[in-house]
């Protein structure tokens, strides 16, 4: 039990404060497989679990992207041929284009209409409960509902967004049936799905904003618009960051709208890269080089989350 | 493990997909040599993929199976999954060695599974007569034949008709069309009938590009001269006239604005447009019928117009596929299915699977006369079966298809006329072609 006087502040033990030599040597189990050695067995089921449909799939991936393969017929190994193939391959350069179009559109605006959002939900009014849980309800609302609810809202010939376009003398649209326009349509969708969580988050950081610091703010002669600049702005920014990131990693994702809404079309103007993979995958059977395009993917999700990381510990470091 | 991590991996690239959740575990059920008490026993997995309704007309034609075949038992799991998700399934299955005795595979996909050792393969038992071959319907025998042999029984064929809505002719002052038009005469009623200012349509296309979008299109390149695949099967067989023709027809109901583009997933909402009366003409299979019956929409089938006096459609057919697991059970399989095929049997099925006859003796059971008539309509797509075509059982369509999906959303939304679309189709199609898919 000598371990328990030594372990000191955050539960860390460093090295010179182990037990000294006295102690007796420790028995061969506990030196290769620690020193609770039953511990292993009681997270083991966690572990398979975690190991068995996490880490295993993503080198199954890694190991079918070296491969052609269509699932059903053996594989053969052909090695980098659909890395190679990839960057010739126009459609998945499109691909690309349109996830980027969205990524662009949808995390900036999603994030500050968050941040607006919940600087006018966090007051003391009236029914401030009611606004809430308005302004959060599409984010509850199942993607694929959403995706169907708004191509009957955006249908070119008999929606209401056509409608409304209509009475108000304005010429009508193509939305989600004009290839030029299905991208940004669904971009606006994503926003209205996506700006709930962006606000949740905002709502619990600003209430975590010091009111002393305001208070203090005011005293020193601060306005409305200084204190937000100057004294809010600051305190979001970790959260702010945190969101971008977020956000980022739920465009680069788009699927479920795209498979709800539009399938891709029309003529392929909002194929995004997992509805590619999704397409390459399952509809052509390709599955090797879908797996080579998930790989991709993966290894740039796998930078911005380590942005995202780096950040926090540079903050904690300035911090300190 | 390397079994689990097969169908971890199946399971992970659905993920990737991002698609809802993937079902591969559904409860792998008494397989593998637990044959029963009786030494003769055989007991045969049998993943039909359908519904609840279906299951249960399937599970009572089981025990009745079961009561006069007592040597053979047939799993009533129907699989764990539908049928559209049945493709993968049992693909997990093969990597897990584990595969049912018969599963429902689209026609479409049969080809890949023939590229298996696993999927069985019928010639010998229809040489030797334990399957009467001659007695499907030539389409859906066509439909289970891969390289010109036999590989699975069919289990559903449907073709494409005109269906047309009869109050918006009457209040249009239109006449009904006829049953036999050309394209040109179809293009001209579409024109007639369509009236923006009511927001009706005058016929309809999917526009997605997928193969909902495509496989409408073949039967205007066949009734051409033209072909999915060249006789080689080394190129497309719809360049320059059977190809140009055929997309033409949809560029002349886009210019004329008289065609409404469904860029909806599964193209749903056709049916409720037309079901809505907002919609004159609409190409579809028998499926749709009992919708438009429960909608009380008055409806009158025609054949699919045509170039020629040969009004050929398409036919989109399912399999039952048979998965080797040993003689014992791919012939207790076989027995099952050959059962399934006689008239009583079928027409149980046809009644609630919506398939149309799939086999020529159908008209032995009591009752069928009846079948025919229950659904307005229904007979003219029956009638029209001997007209139908289906899509060449190749590995290398999905590709074709993704290649003229494209083309015939290009002409849909102008941005490229019939004949520049094809084109592109072509050399499109004809590099994947080359690739070896």
């Amino acid at each position: 039990m000598a371990a328990g006087a030594t372990i000191g502040r955050r539960g860390r033990r460093p090295a010179a404060e182990r037990p000294a030599a006295s102690a007796p040597p420790r028995p061969f189990v506990q030196r290769v497989l620690g020193e609770h050695p039953t511990a292993l067995l009681f997270i083991a089921p966690a572990v398979i679990v975690i190991v068995g449909l996490s880490v295993v799939p993503i080198f199954w991936t890694i190991i079918l992207s070296f491969k052609s393969s269509d699932l059903i017929t053996p594989a053969r190994w052909i090695g980098t041929a659909n890395y190679k193939a990839l960057q010739h391959d126009p459609a998945f350069g499109e691909a690309i284009k349109h996830t980027l179009i969205y990524t662009a559109i949808f995390v900036p605006v999603s994030t500050a209409l968050g941040l607006l959002l919940a600087m006018a939900l966090n007051r003391q009014i009236r029914f401030i409960g009611i606004y809430r849980t308005a302004l959060l309800a599409p984010f509850i609302v199942a993607i694929t509902a959403q995706g169907v609810l708004f191509s009957y809202i955006f249908d070119e010939r008999f929606g209401v967004a056509n409608a409304m376009l209509d009475k108000l003398g304005l010429p009508t649209q193509g939305f989600l049936g004009d290839p030029s326009q299905a991208i940004y349509v669904i971009a606006l969708i994503g926003i209205w799905g996506g700006v709930g969580f962006p606000l949740v988050v905002y709502l619990a950081a600003l209430q975590d904003v010091p009111g002393e610091l305001i208070d203090a703010a005011s005293v020193d002669g601060a306005r409305r618009w200084a204190i937000l600049r100057h004294v809010i702005l600051p305190q979001l920014w970790p959260v702010t960051i945190f969101l971008l990131v977020w956000q980022f990693l739920q465009a680069l994702q788009l699927f479920e709208l795209i498979y709800a809404t539009t399938r891709g079309g029309p003529i392929e103007s909002t194929v995004t890269i997992v509805y590619y993979i999704f397409h390459e995958a399952f509809q052509v059977f390709h599955a090797g080089y879908a797996a080579a395009v998930a790989v991709i993917v993966g290894v740039f999700l796998v930078l911005l989350a380590a942005v995202q990381f780096g950040f926090n510990a540079f903050r904690r470091r300035a911090a300190a | 493990m390397a079994a689990l991590a097969a169908a971890v991996a199946a399971l992970v690239l659905s993920a990737c997909g991002g698609s809802s959740s993937s079902s591969g575990g559904g409860g792998s059920s008494s397989s593998g040599g637990g044959g029963g008490e009786s030494e003769n026993t055989v007991e045969i997995e049998f993943w039909h993929g359908q519904n609840e309704r279906i299951a249960q007309v399937l599970d009572e034609m089981i025990e009745e199976f079961e009561e006069s075949h007592p040597h053979v038992v047939v799993s009533k799991d129907a699989g764990g999954v539908s049928s559209d998700r049945m493709r993968q399934k049992v693909t997990a299955g093969l990597q897990a060695d584990d595969v049912p005795d018969i599963a429902y595979i689209f026609g479409s996909d049969l080809a890949s599974f023939a590229q298996t050792e696993k999927l069985a393969n019928l010639s010998e038992a229809v040489e030797n007569g334990e399957i009467d071959w001659n007695n499907f319907v030539p389409v859906a025998q066509e439909a289970a034949t891969v390289d010109g042999e036999p590989r699975a029984f069919p289990s559903l064929v449907d073709n494409l008709a005109v269906v047309y809505n009869k109050k918006i002719f009457k209040e249009e002052g239109v006449a009904f069309p006829p049953n036999e038009m050309s394209w040109e005469e179809f293009l001209k009623i579409a024109e007639e009938v369509n009236n923006p200012s009511k927001g009706i349509a005058g016929w309809a296309w999917p526009g997605t590009g997928d193969e909902d979008t495509t496989w409408r299109i073949w039967p205007l390149v066949w009734q051409k001269g033209g072909e999915v695949l060249n006789e080689d099967g080394n190129g497309v067989g719809f360049e320059g006239e059977p190809g140009e023709a055929a997309l033409e027809v949809v560029q002349k109901g886009t210019e004329a604005g008289t065609i409404y583009i469904d860029g909806t997933a599964g193209s749903e909402r056709m049916q409720q447009l037309f079901n809505s009366e907002k919609l004159a003409m609409n190409i579809t299979g028998p499926w749709a019928l009992v919708e438009y019956l429960e909608a009380g929409v008055e409806y009158g089938v025609t054949l699919l117009p045509s170039f020629t006096d040969e009004h050929t459609t398409i036919s989109g057919p399912d399999t039952w596929a048979i998965f080797d697991n040993g003689e014992e059970r791919e012939h207790a399989a076989i027995e099952f299915l050959d059962w399934f095929s006689e008239p009583d049997q079928q027409l149980k099925w046809l009644e609630v699977s919506g398939s149309l006859p799939l086999t020529k003796d159908i008209g032995k059971a009591p009752g069928y006369a009846k079948f025919q008539n229950s659904i307005p309509g229904l007979k003219a797509f029956i009638d029209n079966t001997a007209n139908a075509k289906t899509r060449p059982t190749v590995t290398s369509y999905p590709e074709i298809s993704t290649a003229m999906g494209k083309a015939i959303g290009e002409v849909l939304y102008k941005k490229s006329d019939a004949q520049q679309a094809v084109e592109s189709a072509v050399s499109e199609a004809n590099k994947e072609l080359e690739l070896g898919g």
